[in-house]
């Protein structure tokens, strides 16, 4: 068992290793993707700069809060964009039956799906996370904290996506449904956790987690809390699993396709 | 001793159904209608350690989806299949150890990186030691003639030089049955006779079993000893590739350049294919008529020329996926 994983992880990090080649195949597009997303990521900052000189507190964040929340959703995105791509297009190899040649392999169908390519630009993402943490206070417990929830919420994102995107084993079409919980999780990420009331407080505590992914760290790197530390570990093992229950009930009802299929 | 055994196979498809336009468009969304496709119907066949076996039929057949039960893609609805004595519905991992598939259609190598790479990588996949892999694709290199492009990046190969490493990266773990779906697909015919003597060695040198299906009578009359045709989802003819001919073959083509003209409109037995005059193209049913029969009607002294040939595997094949349809 312990075996298999490790030979299981050993193909993913070659599996990366390779995609990441072949986006470095162009130097200069690689360059550029990664510079131009932290340009990007920086650009919203400047109307925070704008609001937190009219008003000191927004939502209960100081402005330092919010750069780490920007930090956390950059990186948490980046991570999940860049070790997990293919979540994010699952739906589009389920529904074109693209999943043979996995399905073929002695390995999780499912982490060689979603690790077959990767997302130059979310270096950029990634890259700008740590940015902002520095800004907002480097220190070795902020940094194993930091990296410790990119890397949760990053599952998180990556097994919302694959939770959805399984539903196309169902039906079809649900790429729509994957497009719009992801683009959810990702709007509902950057504003202070207090502008939220009501049924979105809620939601963003479950069916759309942004909370979980984004705000639970903010607060705990704010001041320490056991109890909403092992909320963020409990939650995302739940949904990992979720994602790996559902994505395999559901491969059971794989169509494969006839369309001609390269990997490219 | 049978490497592959299927009982009473079945795989049914639903299709949701939609009327044309905006408002069947609409209609299906609030009243959908499916119909059940039964791909594959009850089929059941054995196959024997070191078979290369031919698995054919029309478009639509039923060979892929039969194929891709086999190998653990598709889950079937109903009946039993064990290859190597493994069950690929419930242990499809330890199946993909022991099978090797290539897609023709389909592209399993990383186009960015080199024939070497790709091997490396799927040596990784199939957990073998770096050693044996190394020393794996050193053989193949040789026994495969790879060596002029083995470290070409595989987007720069050309189609017949890509299936042949398809080929070879599927051999990397020892396959003990190897699934070909259409491997030469496009190729021109110098390549596909590559593909095939790569095939034949492999089936030599390694005993590997193989199960192909294609559309090119060449491969299915070069390679394989059984056939298997599959259509409608049934199989129609199981039987050995020397069966297929001896019964199928009770027609003899006579193509004659003729001294005289000869009528020949009435005789039994005999059909006229081509009649140009002095050139003569008939088909013997020799089941009604002999050809030395049919021969004496065109009268030895007066043939200039003559060539007897047995009917195309292509069309007997085509008779019977016919055959089936009516």
């Amino acid at each position: 068992m312990l075996m298999e994983v490790k030979n299981q992880f050993k193909i993913t990090l070659l599996s990366v290793k390779y995609a990441l080649v072949r986006e470095m195949l162009n130097k200069t597009t690689f360059i550029t993707n990664i510079l131009f997303m932290i340009l990007n990521n920086a650009s919203f900052i400047i109307q925070w700069i704008v609001l937190y000189s009219l008003k000191d507190n927004i939502g209960g964040y100081t402005f330092n809060q919010v750069l780490l929340l920007w930090g956390i959703a950059a990186s948490t995105y980046g991570f999940s964009h860049f070790f997990f791509k293919n979540a994010y297009y699952l739906s589009d190899t389920i529904n074109n039956g693209k999943l043979d040649s996995f399905l073929v392999q002695p390995k999780n169908v499912l982490l060689s799906a979603i690790t077959n390519s990767v997302e130059t630009s979310a270096i950029g993402d990634f890259i700008y996370g740590y940015i902002m943490l520095f800004i907002f206070g480097f220190s070795i417990k902020n940094f194993i904290l930091f990296t410790f929830f990119t890397i949760c919420g990053g599952f998180i994102l990556t097994s919302i996506s694959v939770i959805l995107s399984s539903l196309s084993f169902w039906f079809n079409k649900s790429d729509i449904i994957v497009d719009t919980g992801n683009s959810l999780m990702t709007s509902l990420a950057t504003y202070p956790d207090g502008i939220f009331k009501g049924i979105v407080k809620i939601l963003i505590y479950t069916l759309i987690p942004a909370g979980i992914v984004n705000y639970i760290p903010v607060e705990i790197m704010t001041e320490f809390n056991i109890n909403l530390f092992l909320i963020v570990i409990i939650f995302t093992i739940t949904l990992i699993s979720l994602a790996f229950l559902i994505f395999y009930k559901g491969l059971k009802r794989y169509s494969s396709s006839n369309l001609m299929v390269a990997r490219i | 001793m049978s490497i592959i055994k299927v009982e009473k196979l079945s795989k049914t498809f639903k299709v949701k159904l939609k009327e044309k336009g905006l408002k069947g468009s609409l209609k299906s969304i609030f009243k959908p209608r499916y119909k059940t496709i039964n791909a594959v119907k009850n089929i059941s066949f054995e196959v024997e350690k070191g078979e290369i076996i031919a698995f054919i039929g029309p478009n639509g057949a039923g060979k892929s989806t039969t194929i891709k039960m086999l190998t653990g893609i598709l889950y079937p609805n109903s009946g039993n299949i064990k290859v190597l004595d493994i069950d690929p519905k419930t242990e499809r991992k330890k199946l993909a150890y022991q099978i090797g598939t290539v897609f023709g259609q389909k592209e399993q190598l990383w186009t960015h990186l080199t024939p070497y790479d790709n091997f490396k990588f799927f040596g990784a996949i199939y957990d073998i030691p770096e050693s044996r892999v190394e020393k794996k694709i050193e053989e193949f290199k040789e026994l495969f003639e790879l060596e002029e492009f083995i470290n070409t990046p595989v987007r720069n190969l050309s189609l017949g030089q890509r299936i042949r490493c398809e080929i070879v990266a599927s051999l990397i773990h020892e396959p003990k049955v190897l699934f070909l779906d259409e491997p030469t697909i496009g190729l021109d015919p110098v390549v596909k006779e590559n593909i095939r003597t790569l095939i034949k060695i492999m089936n030599k040198e390694y005993k590997t079993t193989i199960f192909l299906t294609s559309h090119d009578i060449g491969d299915i009359e070069k390679l394989c000893k059984r056939v298997i045709i599959i259509n409608n989802g049934k199989i129609v003819l199981d039987d050995s590739m020397e069966n297929l001919k001896y019964h199928y073959l009770n027609k003899k083509i006579v193509e004659a350049k003729m001294k005289e003209k000869v009528n020949l409109d009435d005789e039994d037995g005999i059909t006229i294919l081509k009649d140009k005059g002095y050139n003569l193209k008939i088909e013997v049913d020799i089941t009604k008529k002999s050809v030395s029969d049919a021969i004496k009607l065109l009268n030895p002294d007066n043939i200039i020329d003559i060539n007897i040939s047995n009917t195309p595997l292509e069309d007997i094949i085509s008779n019977i996926y016919k055959e089936e349809k009516k």
